[in-house]
């Protein structure tokens, strides 16, 4: 019997949702946390009789076929690439993003990543640095001697050095942007590497077209509405009992054959 | 006496068939632009012989059969996401997509964009505008879908959705990806679209009604399982007692 398979594909599709909804919710208050989202298609339809094939002569043709289909398939787990929340973190170097675009990293391999994740510190020669000590492109190094630093909408680090009046130029920070960035694949420390799936990135200044400004002293929140996440929770943990329901039914129906004519 | 049997048999048939379209149903309760099926069943009579001369008329034998299925096409319920590329109908319609075979039908409208910019469902078939696929470049901005299926950034207009509507819906056939066939191709909706950008059609699986199906799906293919064990019963019985020689 089909439905048997049939229902364990939705058992297995929902128990894949709700690893995405409980990773979705662990990930609440992660800096530039973008959702991710299941997506579900069906499977392949056996066909037993094709609507629209003639049954005479006379030109009658069969109004609805007998397709049986074979459950379901999960497409892609998206990301939802919205805008989070920004939050006054009053920290000198937190970065938060107020548009597109993504900070570029140079990982110490020397390839390059992305995140939205602008919560930076320095590190001991003063270089602009990811928590985990990978620098932030194009690398801006703050003197030592510098009071404060300032970063304003289009990048631009200024640093305010003691005897001289007027602050120091130091360098641009760099976005970039992709074409498709729910096509960037998370590599984890809040960090996301080019496929082929997402297009080249395409690098520029903050506030420049197309991208977004930054805002110093703020830091993205994660995009994870707690609301949509537990009601999609229920959703998910109900359908899962349904799927289960229907392997018990069937499993009585099999018994049923299995029980008849016992001598 | 085999007739029961048979008759029986093919009730089972469809039953278990029917519980394969409500499986099929509740696997896809999640599945975006999803629409429910169900099992419609006819008699089939069977000839039999006739003539005056047999003792008693001889009867009309009536088996089952599974002649259809219908798609149901209502409206699934709508889920706001807020994301610009969620796109649902509103009323009747459906998007059309470019694959390899041609040109095939959905109303899942959790759409993407790929490599190229092009906009495409979660499986990479291209979403056909009225003028062609909808391409994005990278300085386009914010994607505006307007109620009609425009589509607009900051960079101008970029196209329109293409939505069709089929005079027969009946015909459409499953293709898996959520997307249907059709035998015919599909008339333009015209001014009558009407979409819903930020928002998501999901399946229109109720799933009270489905289970409830189940229920008794499940507890007829038991009656009938029953139903067989008694007529063999009664035949067991009948073979002992006839074959009985009487006491003399």
């Amino acid at each position: 019997m089909r439905a048997l398979y049939t229902a364990s594909t939705g058992m297995a599709a929902q128990e894949l949702n709700v690893q995405v909804i409980s990773n979705n919710i662990a990930n609440q208050r992660t800096t530039g946390y973008k959702r991710q989202r299941a997506q579900f298609q069906d499977l392949l339809y056996q066909v037993i009789r094709r609507p629209g094939t003639a049954t005479s002569d006379q030109g009658n043709l069969v109004p609805a076929g007998v397709l049986i289909g074979s459950g379901v398939k999960t497409a892609s787990t998206a990301r939802v690439m919205t805008q989070g929340t920004i939050n006054a973190s009053e920290k000198e170097y937190d970065l938060a993003i107020r548009g597109e675009g993504l900070f570029k990293i140079r990982m110490p391999d020397g390839t390059a990543a992305y995140t939205r994740d602008g919560s930076f510190e320095l590190d001991a020669q003063g270089q602009l640095v990811t928590h985990d000590g990978y620098i932030v492109e194009p690398g801006i190094t703050i003197p030592s001697n510098a009071k404060s630093v300032s970063i304003n909408g289009q990048g631009l680090v200024q640093a305010s050095i003691p005897g001289q009046v007027a602050a120091q130029d130091i360098g641009t920070i760099q976005l970039s942007r992709f074409i498709n960035k729910a096509g960037l694949e998370s590599i984890g420390d809040n960090l996301f590497v080019e496929t082929p799936a997402s297009g080249q990135a395409t690098d520029g200044p903050p506030s420049s077209e197309g991208f977004g400004n930054l805002q110093q002293g703020y830091l993205e929140e994660s995009n994870v509405n707690s609301v949509t996440e537990i009601s999609s929770l229920i959703a998910a943990q109900r359908a899962y009992e349904m799927n289960a329901k229907v392997v018990t039914a069937t499993d009585q129906m099999l018994s049923a054959t299995t029980q008849m004519f016992r001598g | 006496m085999e007739n029961a049997l048979l008759i029986g048999l093919s009730r089972q048939i469809a039953l278990a068939r029917e519980a394969d379209v409500i499986a099929n149903n509740v696997a896809n309760v999640t599945t975006n632009g999803f629409k429910a099926r169900s099992l419609r069943f006819e008699e089939y009579l069977s000839p039999t012989a006739r003539a005056d001369s047999f003792p008693r008329n001889s009867r009309i034998l009536s088996y089952v059969q599974d002649k259809g299925i219908g798609v149901d096409l209502t409206q699934g319920s709508v889920e706001m996401t807020g994301n610009p590329l969620d796109v649902a109908i509103r009323g009747e319609g459906f998007f059309v997509v470019q694959t390899s075979a041609g040109e095939r039908y959905t109303r899942d409208g959790a759409f993407q964009l790929n490599a190229a910019g092009e906009l495409v469902t979660a499986s990479g078939a291209r979403v056909a505008g009225e003028n062609g696929p909808i391409t994005f470049s990278p300085q386009d901005g914010r994607i505006e879908i307007g109620a009609d299926g425009t589509i607009t950034t900051a960079q101008g207009q970029r196209g329109k959705l293409r939505l069709v509507r089929f005079a027969d819906p009946r015909s459409l056939a499953n293709e898996g990806d959520n997307l249907f066939s059709s035998p015919q191709p599909g008339q333009p909706l015209g001014a009558k679209g009407r979409v819903e950008s930020g928002a998501i059609e999901r399946s229109n699986v109720r799933p009270v009604v489905e289970m409830s199906r189940l229920v008794e799906v499940s507890r007829a293919y038991q009656n009938i399982s029953n139903m067989l064990q008694q007529t063999d019963a009664l035949r067991r019985t009948a073979i002992q007692r006839l074959a009985e020689t009487p006491a003399s």
